[in-house]
């Protein structure tokens, strides 16, 4: 079997006396779209930012192609292929849209703190960020200040950014939630598009996203993981059902 | 969703890119070439000198901006690094035999290699977190440089400072810069050169990193980006520029002191920073023009100047956060929409009273000024061309009358301003 595009082994965190996270063994492979369950408070953003460095763990290690991530920084993370999207939109609303796509470009085309190219006269880059505006259908927009964008523009702006750097492991946080359905179906359809190939890692309420784009589905309750599976298998699981799924669903019908 | 994505959207776009080169290239050579003929304008002395201060003002204060209004840090010491700079370009005129064997017009780039040195020192730990741990730290640094001032007197001579002279340079084409004049064309050459240069970092990747990392840090760290580094990059690049401005000072006055150094310089390049407009790259442009215009042509007139100076700066944080470029980029729109002539008349009615009444406003101010502190005896003062007693009570009714006439018209009238104002803006829209 080949290295899996993200390992989890004894993850831990605890906020003073508080487990948050305890201890969660998970391995998720490449190409894979894996999405990630469970009531409020069972600390699926938590899972999120400790593999992405914006906490510590208390114990356990994340293994992103197989190498150890522990005491990198998130920017130093973000290097190696690994890119997220944040619950709370997180995007810079005063520049531009196009502008938002063309800093999330900079470093995957090699411009590091580079002060003496011009980022306008690279037509790699423009090109570049026009085919990701053209791909979350924000073209558009290109030159309005993504502030001024509705929320559903602003959540696909920030799906572009994540993917925009060319990471394969793609992190979504809650990608659809405060949306409409007709919205929930486009942002759903964004997602299968530009993850394509892509080792995919969502926290997501909506059942219906759930089961159309995840290929296999982890439950957290409580800081650990339940169950962990192929859709269908899942949903029969009996214990999943009773911390949680079956509520969920009888709140979806 | 579909509706918004009917335009072609390449092809506008890149109309614009094309129109934009040549867009920005207009106002540089219009900038350069009234740089040239200014001085054909206002011959006097006095005037050069003026606009020598005005000039390095602008580098200094286009050098602040790039940490305020682009990297988002608020520095309360930022005086340091071009006071440094200056000194150490006074210390280079002081060499003879080094000072003698290149010409003047390159002693500013010495300026800016000592302002980076001190940036590096200061920014490797200052630049971890923007916000007010930058903040104190920036003062305290400042704080420390201007003190030591009287400490380390063997660089910065103490109490009186250090003097040189300039004209010891290796002539350049001929030129000893013995004239003022020749000074204000060093001094012009540089201010076009500095102010291009952080144009173009303001487009390079780590400039726009910069703006990306002042709006939102983590998003910036969660791209590749670390937001520290992105920092250090653009406070280094403050210092080297801040460091040219004081090399052109020393050229300029041939004395630095302390008072190059301290917290109230530093204050007054935020002041002048703000004034202009943080959110443009031409804000502090405006503002070094404006206050050094303050500071010269007013301080002659009534030694009340930083009062007002003071008074613009609140009124302008309080009215006009984005300060007077934000006042004259508001405008664009309208005159995009073609409703600029609907403004003027509601612009008449509501400045002129408000004028007249700043002005009685202002002769209240200077008439106590001089009641108060006047030797006794000198009753007379002489307010706008009238020569009058202080002591008497007519000329404060009169002024107090103006004051509150003027302000009060301007208030009535302001409601109208402010319709038109909505009309000008939302008119267009239908079309």
């Amino acid at each position: 079997m080949s290295t899996p595009a993200l390992e989890l082994s004894g993850l831990k965190k605890s906020f003073g006396k508080a487990e948050i996270i305890r201890g969660i063994n998970l391995s998720i492979g490449k190409s894979e779209r894996h999405a990630i369950i469970g009531p409020n408070g069972a600390g699926k953003s938590t899972l999120f930012n400790l593999i992405t460095a914006r906490f510590m763990p208390t114990a356990g290690s994340v293994k992103l192609h197989g190498e150890d991530l522990r005491g990198l920084q998130p920017y130093q993370i973000n290097r190696k292929g690994l890119s997220r999207s944040f619950q709370i939109t997180n995007i810079f609303p005063a520049m531009t849209v196009f502008e938002n796509v063309r800093c999330a470009l900079l470093w995957s085309q090699g411009y590091k703190y580079s002060f003496w190219n011009l980022v306008n006269r690279s037509r790699q880059l423009t090109e570049g960020a026009d085919a990701i505006l053209d791909q979350i259908n924000l073209l558009g927009r290109r030159d309005l200040p993504a502030g001024a964008l509705s929320y559903a523009e602003q959540r696909a702006l920030e799906i572009g950014i994540t993917i925009a750097g060319g990471a394969d492991v793609i992190m979504l946080d809650e990608p659809t939630a405060g949306m409409s359905h007709s919205e929930t179906d486009y942002i759903t359809d964004l997602i299968m598009k530009v993850t394509e190939g892509k080792t995919l890692i969502m926290v997501e309420h909506d059942m219906g996203v759930v089961f159309g784009l995840a290929d296999r589905i982890s439950v957290l309750v409580y800081g650990e993981i339940i169950a962990t599976g192929k859709p269908e298998d899942v949903r029969g699981d009996p214990r999943v059902q009773e911390a949680y799924l079956g509520a969920a669903l009888e709140a979806e019908h | 969703m579909s509706d918004q994505l009917t335009t072609d959207p390449s092809k506008p776009a890149q109309r614009m890119r094309a129109g934009s080169m040549s867009l920005t290239l207009m106002p540089w050579i219009i900038a350069a070439i009234a740089l040239i003929l200014m001085p054909y304008i206002f011959t006097s002395n006095s005037a050069l000198t003026i606009m020598n201060q005005m000039w390095i003002t602008v580098i200094f204060a286009l050098a602040y901006n790039m940490l305020l209004g682009q990297g988002g840090m608020l520095s309360f010491g930022h005086a340091v690094y071009a006071g440094v700079g200056g000194f150490a370009c006074m210390h280079i005129m002081n060499m003879s035999d080094l000072f003698a064997s290149f010409p003047l017009p390159v002693l500013p780039i010495f300026g800016g290699l000592f302002g980076i040195g001190l940036a590096m020192i200061v920014g490797a730990f200052s630049t971890r977190n923007a916000g007010t741990v930058f903040a104190m730290i920036s003062l305290g640094v400042g704080e420390l440089i201007a003190a030591c001032s009287v400490i380390i007197v063997a660089f910065f001579g103490g109490e009186e400072g250090i003097s040189g002279d300039r004209t010891y340079a290796m002539p350049f084409f001929g030129n000893e810069f013995l004239q003022q004049i020749d000074v204000y064309y060093l001094t012009s050459f540089w201010v076009i050169l500095a102010a291009a240069l952080m144009y173009l970092l303001s487009r390079t990747p780590v400039g726009r990193m910069a703006n990306a990392v002042r709006d939102n840090p983590e998003r910036a760290e969660f791209l590749g980006y670390s937001a520290r580094w992105v920092r250090f990059y653009s406070f280094v690049a403050s210092g080297f520029f801040a460091g040219i401005a004081g090399g052109l000072f020393a050229i300029n006055y041939e004395i630095l002191t302390e008072e190059n150094l301290n917290t109230a310089s530093s204050g007054v390049i935020l002041l002048v920073t703000f004034l202009g407009g943080v959110g443009f790259f031409f804000g502090p442009i405006i503002g070094a023009i404006v206050f050094t215009l303050v500071q010269t042509v007013l301080s002659l007139q009534t030694e009340l100047w930083a009062f007002y100076a003071g008074s613009l700066f609140v009124a302008t944080v309080m009215f006009f956060p984005g300060g007077l470029a934000g006042l004259l980029m508001m405008h664009v729109p309208v005159f995009k929409l073609g409703n600029a002539k609907q403004l003027i008349q509601p612009y008449i009615k509501t400045l002129l009273p408000a004028a007249i009444g700043i002005l009685g406003v202002c002769a209240l101010v200077e008439m106590t000024f001089h009641f108060r502190h006047a030797s006794i005896g000198d009753d007379e003062m002489t307010l706008f061309w009238t020569t009058f007693d202080s002591h008497t009570l007519l000329p404060w009714l009169i002024a107090g009358a103006v004051a509150l006439i003027g302000i009060g018209i301007a208030k009535r009238n302001a409601s109208e301003l402010k319709e038109a104002w909505d009309a000008a803006n939302t008119a267009g829209d239908a079309s």
